[in-house]
């Protein structure tokens, strides 16, 4: 499942489409604590938080991430579409909660199997 | 005024042995002539509409930091309120009236497509802070200030030396990592947010065009974004220092205070004295030190409290080109 198909599921808005947008997800993270996000040895991951910060962009870059979805309807600061323009790192917003997200991620993932 | 990053742009590549390298004293000429107004003016404005009163004008001023503020309407451009018009407006008891009657309209304006020598010479002949931008249609599309330049021509010659150490690198490259010899330095500030992590991004890149292998890559890069954050969330400011040689990729954060109380504690998961700001940002969660520890494979902290903190983690790539 690509970021473009998992943004669709989580009902969520693309506003940067970056180079990741169409890359098969392998691993999703559900995290707002960016030192726990780059602890996770995993490549092509979704990551999905509630923190609307440049920073999530930044360790998102560092880990080779296909995209960032931000959670909870958090509206995104202005820098935040600049950063992830730069970076080109696909970059959605989603209204719903991080839980039920994380829930739509499963019921999208499983769909799929 | 915040302040827009003008979007690099890339040189042609060029010979590094051959006529026109980088270190020609003629790059900077070359720059000035080719980089456009538009290329480095300020496009994210703060402005005003005429009915603005000049109390709003000095709020906002007050509020972006900025000396000078462009009144337009729908992109039509009608003038400019400097802070001198400010002072005397306080000064002369009309600082309640509509900007419209005191901005100063007789304004010398750029256009966004003149190369920014001639807005040097503008800049070197009127001693004006700012010059608004019109694009041909004769909309306001952005503001000049010095600063916009000197950042344009920084992020330029860094772009060119960055290509010159690449072509060195990939000479290098030839005879394998181990005889790969780089160093870089980033000076890195307290609590800024807005640059952190982009040491770390730099280094991961300048490793990707060396083809060095990805979880290589992973290693020396999060080790490197955490020492940078750690130095932006916890000294005073400092030093992020990296080179690869000899098949050793060697991160030094350098910072002169406040120092660790107990380099042992601090390097535990979970712990932080970390505020709840920084942590409100997804860091200081206590997981920095650890986390360069698991990823390096030689770790050491030497810190005194009261004084400063150095970090050295080091990652072997020899044998992995």
């Amino acid at each position: 499942m690509t970021m473009a198909e998992m943004a669709g599921a989580l009902k969520a808005e693309i506003l940067v489409e970056g180079e990741g947008c169409h890359k098969a997800i392998r691993y999703v993270v559900a995290s707002d604590l960016m030192s726990d996000v780059l602890l996770v040895d995993e490549e092509d991951m979704l990551l999905l938080t509630s923190l609307a910060s440049d920073q999530v962009l930044r360790t998102a870059q560092i880990i080779g991430a296909v995209g960032v979805i931000v959670v909870n309807g958090k509206p995104l600061p202005s820098s935040m579409v600049e950063v992830a323009m730069q970076l080109r790192m696909t970059l959605a917003t989603s209204k719903l909660s991080k839980y039920d997200a994380c829930i739509a991620v499963h019921g999208a993932l499983g769909a799929r199997v | 005024m915040s302040a827009a990053v003008p979007s690099p742009v890339l040189l042609e590549p060029k010979s590094v042995t051959g006529t026109g390298a980088g270190n020609d004293p003629l790059v900077l000429l070359e720059l000035i002539q080719r980089l456009k107004v538009r290329d480095v003016m300020t496009t994210k404005l703060a402005t005003v509409s005429r009915s603005a009163t000049m109390r709003e004008v000095q709020e906002l001023m007050r509020q972006k930091k900025i000396s000078g503020v462009p009144v337009e309407e729908d992109g039509r451009f009608f003038g400019l309120v400097s802070i001198d018009d400010i002072i005397r407006a306080l000064g002369g008891g009309y600082i309640g009236d509509p900007c419209s009657k005191h901005m100063t309209t007789k304004l010398v304006v750029l256009e966004d497509d003149m190369p920014i020598s001639f807005a040097l010479r503008y800049f070197d002949r009127y001693h004006y802070g700012r010059f608004p931008v019109l694009n041909r249609d004769r909309r306001l599309v952005g503001i000049l200030c010095q600063r916009d330049i000197n950042r344009a021509l920084l992020v330029e010659l860094s772009t060119e030396l960055n290509r010159l150490e690449a072509a060195t690198g990939r000479h290098l490259a030839q005879d394998g990592v181990s005889n790969l010899y780089l160093l870089r330095e980033f000076p890195i500030c307290k609590y800024d947010f807005e640059n952190a992590g982009k040491a770390a991004n730099e280094i991961k890149h300048l490793l990707q065009e060396r083809q060095i292998p990805p979880k290589i890559i992973r290693r020396i890069a999060v080790a490197a974004y955490e020492l940078e954050i750690n130095l932006c969330v916890h000294s005073d400011g400092g030093v992020l220092s990296w080179q690869i040689s000899n098949g050793r990729a060697v991160i030094i954060a350098r910072d002169a205070g406040p120092g660790i109380e107990d380099v042992e504690w601090a390097c535990r998961d979970g712990t932080s004295t970390a505020n709840e700001w920084i942590r409100s940002l997804g860091f200081g969660a206590g997981m920095g030190l650890a986390n360069v520890k698991r990823v390096s494979d030689e770790f050491e902290v030497t810190s005194k409290k009261g004084s400063g903190t150095t970090v050295r983690a080091v990652v072997i790539v020899e044998g992995l080109a």
